[in-house]
């Protein structure tokens, strides 16, 4: 444990994530709009992504890198995907 | 020394992401709403991303790192028009 | 052709720089309790015609402080751009004129 990242700095991390999650999803069920419920799933997936980064430096595995790579594709096509729904369904 | 270097960029990337979600939800209008949800957790990423690519140290991971920050600074201008252009097809 | 280099180097130097700018102005009035946001819709009109040019133009514009590029006028004359932080019409229009001649010099 010589070279890792002390406990501290990713447990307050971590409490940071949590923090902007319940944010985000408090966002999420009050939004006025469907956009601004749009717009916090999209704030979902980046904390999402930040979970997955912090918690791989937690466990010291270099393979959980990937997943941020697919969470920031798929992220991008859900907000397109569900944003052209609407524009067809209102226009 | 790198600790610190790293330590820093994980707590700088998580805070930003939080103080993201704060902003969407102290924002008035959507619009303003869409500024804190582009710019922010995108800046956070890259912190977190550049904070795990120093702690593990290879060229695979940077090429992935350099993957995930492309698609995200790619992807997040796209996500915020397509959010705009589908709340102003409604009025 | 070293003219460029030297510009697309200084580019990116400007780039990180005005991003960096954005976030740590956005935290700033998202922190402190009074929010001093005027939101405000202008147009902009523009002189790039390349698609990497727009394309750089528009994703830069969404990354500085306190503007989001929404849309494009079907003829490429326009772009319609929201502003968080509105000060005077000139002050904002010499910014972004600026940032344009920039990418111009770019890519031609």
């Amino acid at each position: 444990m010589e070279d890792s990242i002390s406990g501290i700095v990713l447990l307050i991390s971590f409490s940071l994530l949590l923090g902007a999650l319940v944010l985000a999803f408090y966002r999420l069920l009050k939004g006025p709009s469907i956009n601004d419920r749009i717009t916090a799933m999209d704030l979902i997936a980046s904390v999402v992504m930040g979970f997955v980064l912090v918690y791989s430096v937690l466990i010291n595995q270099s393979v959980y890198f990937d997943i941020p790579v697919i969470i920031s594709l798929i992220s991008f096509f859900g907000t397109v995907a569900v944003s052209t729904y609407l524009k067809h369904k209102n226009g | 020394m790198d600790k610190i270097i790293i330590s820093g960029l994980i707590l700088a990337g998580s805070f930003f992401i939080l103080v993201a979600a704060i902003g969407l939800v102290r924002f008035p209008d959507l619009f303003s709403r869409l500024h804190a949800g582009t710019k922010a957790p995108s800046f956070g990423i890259l912190l977190i991303v550049l904070g795990v690519c120093l702690y593990f140290n290879t060229p695979v991971i940077y090429l992935k790192g350099f993957f995930i920050l492309i698609f995200i600074y790619l992807t997040a201008p796209l996500a915020a028009h397509a959010i705009s252009r589908s709340f102003k097809q409604k009025d | 052709m070293m003219k460029r280099a030297y510009y697309l180097v200084t580019f990116i130097v400007f780039y990180l720089y005005k991003l960096i700018e954005a976030n740590f102005y956005i935290a700033w009035d998202i922190l402190t309790p009074k929010m001093n946001s005027h939101p405000v819709f202008m147009e902009i009109p523009l002189t790039l015609t390349t698609n990497l040019g727009l394309l750089l133009y528009s994703n830069l514009l969404s990354m500085t402080p306190g503007s989001l590029s929404m849309d494009i006028s079907p003829d490429r004359k326009k772009l319609k751009v929201h502003v968080l932080y509105f000060t005077t019409e000139e002050e904002m229009m010499r910014e972004f004129m600026n940032i344009q001649q920039k990418i111009k010099r770019i890519t031609g």
